[in-house]
This record gives structure tokens, sequence and C-alpha cells, in this order.
């Protein structure tokens, strides 16, 4: 055998840079399809594609493989946060009260419907009430993904990513105030549970305010180079998710934050076309693929009833939410009930922050999970139709019009 | 100006001699790249649930308003309704989120994306003229002007056509489009020449050979109503207006106000004096209209009677001196004021564009200065 020490070995060692590559070219391909051959949104194939390389069905990608490709998970959803942040024109609450009203009815309601319900179907109150902070947020990923492939531009759109970020900082901080809740009945402690919170809230928006005070003068130099400033703010992102997570901070609400700072601060608008191009791309499709694989599907398949439950309360939520304060914030009821239908993206990028600090309780992780997983089936494949369904027929997309 | 009473499109309706009335095309856009964005509906449904000063409406894109004001006489009147409209329209814009601003064209806006309005009438353009329905996703300033009758109509229109390189260089605010500085100072004009049906009216000065003109366009299906016709000075028997459409939307309504008042003026005087008009009037016509786009108030101007020839601010200056003698001189005096300090130095909206891209050196900054200027500050 040792004569032929130049042949390669048998069977073949893949690492898992290797894997990530073979679930980027499936899922890219599975995107293509999905797009011209059904014409579906093509994070509907990425996803596939990711769950289709998942533990639950051929397995090609083990927990291992799933779990050493974690910092690309990360990354990614680092990348999109901020991105998503620079969307955000906080302003806009300034000058319309009522989005703020909007977003707080909507997701109390979904937060409300969703405990409820899971309360009904005898599910324990602490996973019913993690499950219904997770069930608060919209997708980021998701919706951003949707918007630029769509090119929509318009109030529901608008609107629609105004709330999605919203939703996602009160999803992070009830989470928060919940995991101290948690700690306090373990412990105790009720010193813990106050300045858990705060410190969470605070310590992000601090971080996220110097990252961008610190990006802005950087950024504005490499103003002509436009690639370099995009890897420059590539590698700012990737050091703001590290301190983030050194700092047992929210990384999501950093980088919110982060992204939405930096467009506060940009006051001649110098970085309104900032994006991570290719880059983004290949960390995006990654990101879709690699939450849906870590999905465990036999899951899904026991709790279906509890899953579309889930989701049906969710939407109630919402719908009553958006569509009671839409004429009061300025829009008719019509576009405010695709607003509503526009928030329902979920994905299973949400678990990517919320498995890791849930992990230090198993049984309530997996309570979450067996309650969530069914959810997350529905609404990767509903949500993307849904969301794009309301752009398209707000007519504010301009790839499709 | 008479609304239509009869059931003859092209009867003339009697309207009262050199009143006003003013429509401005705005642009509308997002704040978040400062591009072009749908919401015309939006904001159009959101302005109408309260009684408001002027006339709002849909145009060809979901990206563009117009705003139109009511028949007026008087300078400060004009002023104070587009003030009230304007004031209206940008309160609701902020409630959406959504910029507003003069300027003959989007700076940055690539002609593929835009989307046109849902309306039976835009589909129709929008098939027929194929890209150039996009492309001409572009924003003017239209002025009425009353006249009495149809042959004053048609006399007014010719004698006004020496003048049109003045209302160009005034108004002039699209020096950018799609990305780049075009050395023009109105690039919006350009997009209006590719049309079939642009440019100038055929000399005839009398209504009934106008009528007959019109009908012979009609029997060959060239055109269908008076609306097909791209002119730059173009009668409106409807209205019992001519309708000089070749100015930018400005930056300011001062300045919109402005300019209607100057074509007021020189309607007053024409109409005073009744100088002789020939076909002569055009013989440089589209030399001095390319100047005017291009070069602005720098540019250079041929006089078809005089055979002289001085730069447009000059022949400007010297126009607002003779109209001093107007019996409404005093009224207008703030109108022609803001067009003295123009060509005293303070320039066109393209000029301050050009100098305002210096601060940001960025293109969605300077629309979004733009819609501050449109708001009054700036």
């Amino acid at each position: 055998m040792d004569t032929l020490f130049f042949l390669p070995s048998w069977p073949p060692h893949v690492g898992s840079l290797t894997m990530a590559a073979l679930v980027l070219l499936a899922a890219l391909v599975a995107g293509e399809i999905v797009q011209r051959v059904f014409k579906l949104p093509r994070l509907i194939g990425w996803v596939i594609a990711g769950a289709f390389y998942g533990p639950s069905a051929t397995g090609l990608l083990d927990a291992e493989a799933l779990h050493d490709l974690q910092f690309i998970m990360h990354v990614a959803a680092g990348l999109v946060l901020f991105e998503f942040g620079q969307r955000i024109d906080l302003g806009w609450l300034r000058r319309n009260p009522w989005l703020a009203g909007t977003s707080v009815l909507e997701a109390t309601l979904a937060f409300v419907a969703v405990f409820l319900i899971l309360l009904l179907l005898r599910v324990s109150p602490p996973v019913a009430a993690f499950a219904a902070a997770i069930a608060m947020a919209t997708s980021p990923a998701t919706v951003m993904t949707l918007a630029r492939d769509l090119r929509a531009s318009g109030q529901v759109t608008q609107r629609v990513e105004l709330l999605t970020a919203l939703d996602c900082a009160y999803a992070f901080i009830t989470i928060g105030v919940l995991l101290a809740w948690f700690h306090a009945e373990y412990h105790g402690d009720w010193v813990v549970m106050a300045a858990h919170p705060l410190y969470l809230i605070f310590g992000s928006s601090m971080l996220a305010i110097l990252a961008a005070t610190i990006a802005r003068p950087l950024l504005m130099r490499l103003d002509a180079y436009g690639d370099v400033q995009r890897v420059c703010a590539f590698a700012l992102v990737l050091v703001a998710v590290a301190l983030g997570e050194w700092l047992n901070l929210s990384s999501a609400l950093v980088l919110l934050g982060f992204g939405a700072s930096l467009r506060a601060l940009d006051d001649r608008r110098r970085f309104v076309s900032l994006d991570f191009g290719p880059l983004g791309q290949i960390f995006l499709v990654l990101l879709f693929a690699l939450s849906a694989a870590a999905l465990d599907l036999s899951i899904a398949l026991a709790g279906a009833i509890t899953g579309i439950a889930l989701v049906a309360a969710r939407y109630a939520g919402k719908y009553v939410g958006v569509v009671l304060t839409s004429r009061v914030s300025g829009l008719s009821t019509r576009k405010g009930s695709l607003v509503a239908l526009g928030l329902m993206p979920m994905s299973a990028v949400a678990l990517v922050f919320v498995h890791e600090t849930v992990t230090v309780f198993p049984e309530l992780a997996r309570g979450l999970l067996s309650v969530l997983v069914p959810a997350l089936v529905v609404l990767e494949m509903a949500g993307p139709l849904l969301a794009r369904f309301a752009f398209v027929r707000a007519g504010e997309s301009a790839a499709l019009a | 100006m008479s609304a239509l009473e009869s059931g003859d499109p092209l009867r003339f309706s009697e309207s009262r001699a050199l009143t006003l009335g003013v429509e401005l095309e705005l642009q509308l856009f997002n704040t978040r790249d400062c591009d072009l964005t749908p919401v015309a509906s939006d904001l159009i449904d959101l302005i109408e649930r309260q009684p408001h000063a002027g006339d709002v409406k849909p145009e060809i894109t979901q990206s563009m308003l117009e705003i139109s004001t009511g028949i007026h006489d008087r300078h400060d009147a004009l002023l104070a309704e587009l003030q009230s409209v304007r004031n209206t329209v940008v309160a609701a814009a902020d409630r959406l989120n959504v910029l507003v601003s003069g300027g003959g064209a989007h700076p940055f806006q690539h002609w593929s994306e835009r989307r046109i309005f849902d309306k039976p009438r835009f589909h129709q353009v929008s098939a027929l003229y194929g890209y150039l329905a996009k492309q001409f996703t572009v924003f003017g300033q239209h002025i009425h002007v009353g006249c009495a009758n149809g042959d004053d109509a048609l006399y007014l229109l010719h004698a006004m056509s020496r003048y049109v390189p003045h209302f160009i260089a005034l108004a002039a605010s699209s020096p950018y489009l799609q990305g780049v500085d075009t050395a023009f100072d109105s690039s919006r004009y350009n997009a209006i020449l590719a049309f079939p049906l642009s440019g100038r009216a055929p000399f005839v000065l009398r209504w009934d050979e106008f009528r007959t003109y019109f009908e012979r366009l009609r029997a060959l299906g060239v055109v269908e109503s008076i609306k097909d016709l791209y002119w730059d000075i173009r009668p409106k028997p409807e209205f019992g207006t001519i309708e000089i459409r070749v100015c930018d939307t400005p930056l300011r309504v001062e300045t919109a106000a402005a300019l209607a008042i100057y074509a007021q003026a020189l309607a007053r005087r024409i109409l005073a004096e009744r100088p002789p008009v020939t076909e002569d009037v055009y013989l440089p016509y589209g030399y001095n209209r390319f100047h005017a786009c291009r070069f602005g108030l720098d540019g250079e101007l041929i006089d078809p009677m005089t055979r002289t020839r001085r730069p447009i601010a000059e022949d400007i200056g010297a126009t607002l001196d003779t109209l001093g003698a107007d019996p409404l001189a005093p009224e207008s005096e703030p109108a022609f004021a803001v067009l003295r300090r123009m060509i005293g130095g303070a320039g066109n909206d393209a000029y301050w564009m050009r100098s305002t891209y210096q601060i940001g050196r960025s293109l969605p900054d300077l629309v979004f200065r733009q819609a501050e200027r449109w708001r009054g500050r700036g």
C-alpha cells in the first residue's frame, strides 16, 4: 500500500469548509431551479437544499459539522442584521409616532396570542413565553432578501422593514427579560433579573453606537474605492460580532444597532449603497441553508398541530395590531393588511441566536424546539410567499412590474 | 377659464385674458437611498382625507405627483396657494417617510426601474412609446395663460416663442441624469424632444385654421386629442389657455410663481402692443433652445427680428426692464426680483445643484438637499 502513497485516501476526508462549499453549490442550484422552474423566491430553494443536507434528511451534514460551521452562521447573521439596520430610518417614528404604536401593539398582540394558544395546547408556561417572544420577530434576512430581489420600494415594503427591525429588537429584549426571570426562578436572585435586561439593552446600544462612530470616518475615507470600503465594513462587522459575544451582549441587537447608527450618522448620505455584494450573497445563502439544515424535521411532523396553531395565532395578533392602526398611521386598511402579510416570514435564523442562550436550560431548549420547529418549517416556505405576494400586490416590485 | 361646456373638445372656451394657472410635476423618493419610490397613490390618499388648497393628481408614474393651482391673476395669491399646497404635500410625505422635491429629472434613477401608474391611459402611453415612456420620467412646470379667444391664443403662442429660451434657462434644474453630469442645464428637455409630436406648433394664426390642421392630423390617425401634442407651447381649448411646457420644475415654489408671473407680464405686453409675428420667429428657434438647455443663463440668444445676439441673462434683464411700465408692475415686482437675483449672479437651479453636489459629493445627498430646498429650507 505504502508504495502507492501518492494515490488519494478512501473514503475521502471532507473538511467542514468543503462541506460548506458543497452546501453553497447545492443551495445556489436549488435556488435557481426554484426561481426559474417554479417561479418561487430563490431563498426557498436555499432552505430546501440546506434541509436536504441536514442530519434529519440525508445526514451529509452531521451535527458535528454543523457545530463547526456555527461561526459562519454567526458572521452571516451579523452581516444581514447590519445591512438591515442600515435600511431603517428611526426618524420616521418621530415624524409618524403612530408607527411606534403599531409596532408595540402588533408585537404585543402576537406575543399574547401565541402565549395563550400554547397554554391552551398544554405547553408549559416558560416554554410558551419563550416561543411567544421569538414569534414576535419577523425574519430580517427573509424580508431583506425578498425586498432586494424584487427591488421593492414603497409604503408596504418600508413599513414591513421598519416593523421587522423593531420586532426583532422587542423579541431580543423580551428574551433577555425572560432569561433573567428564569435565572431568578432558579437562583432566586432578583438583582440579576433587573440588571440583565438593562445590561443587554444599554450595553448593546453603547457598543453599536461606538462601532458606528469608529466606522464612519474610516468608511468615509474609503468612499471612492467601493470594494475596499465593502471589505472594510465586512471586517468591522466581524469585530462587532466578536465583541458582542465576548461581552455577553445580544450580537443581534449590536449589529442591528450598528447599522442603524451608521445610517443615522451618515449626514451626507455616503453609505446609502453600502452592501456586501457577492461576499454578502455567499453568507446569506449559507445562512438560510445551514440554519435549515439544523432543523430537526422529525419534531416538525410530531408537532404539526402546535406549529400551525402558533402560526395562526401569530398572524392574528400581527394582523389585528397592524390593521387597527393603519389608517391613523396614514395608510389605507387594504395596504395595512398587506403589511401584516409582509410580517409573516420567520426563519430558522431566529434559532441561531436563541439556541445558545437557551441551551443553558436543556429542558427548556427541548420544549422550545418542539414548539418552534414545526412553525418554522411552515413559515420557511409560506413566509416568503406571503411577503412576496404583499410586495407585488402593493405594486412595489420593480422586478415584476 | 371655464370648463368644457359643449361636447366639442376643439371649441376654444373663453377665459378671462391673462389669468394664470400653474401645474408642477414633483418627484417622490424614499429616505433610504433617495431613489424614486412608487408612493403617489398612498400620498394622494392621505392628502385627500382633508380639505386643502390646490389640486393633487397622479401622473404617468407612481413616483410622480402633480400639484396645480386654481386660477389667479396676482402674484401674492398665486404664491400663497403654491406655498399652501406645498406644505400640505410635505406634511403628508413626512408621515409616509417620503421626500418630495422639484427638479426636471431624477439625478440617478435608471429608466428601466420605473413603475407606470395603474391607469388605462398611462398603460396605453407606455405600450406605445416603450422605453421613451419610462425615460419620460421627467418633471416639468406648466404655465397656463388665459386667452379671450382662439385667435388671440395662437397669436400669443407664436409671439411668446421668442421668449421660450428665457423660460428654459430660468427653470433649468436637470443637470444630472442617470448618475452623470450631462453638461446640460436642462437635460429633461432632450427627453421630451424624442417624442414624435414634440417641438413647436405649426405657424397658423387663426383658430379655424388650427382646427382644420388638427382635424387632418386626427384623420390621419396621428393624434386623438390635444393631449397627444407635446409642443413647447400648446393651446388648451378646454381651459381657454395657452400652456407653456418648456420649464423644468423649479426647486422652489417661489421660482415657479415668479416664472408664471413673468409669462403673464410678457403676455400682457405682447397683447397690448401687438408686435407683428411672422414665421421668421422660428428661424433661430432650435438654436436658441439648444443654447438655453445646454448653457442655461450663459447661453446665447439670437433675436430673429433685430438679428442681434446676446447672452440669455442679458436678454432677460433687458426684457424685465421693459416690463417695468406694466400697470401691474408693482404687484409683480417681488416676482421680477426673484428673476433679477437669478440673472444677477445667484444663477438658476442647475447652478445651485452643481454647487450643492460639491458639499456631499454624492447624488443621493444632492437629492436630499433638493427636498430640503423644496420645503423652503436651504
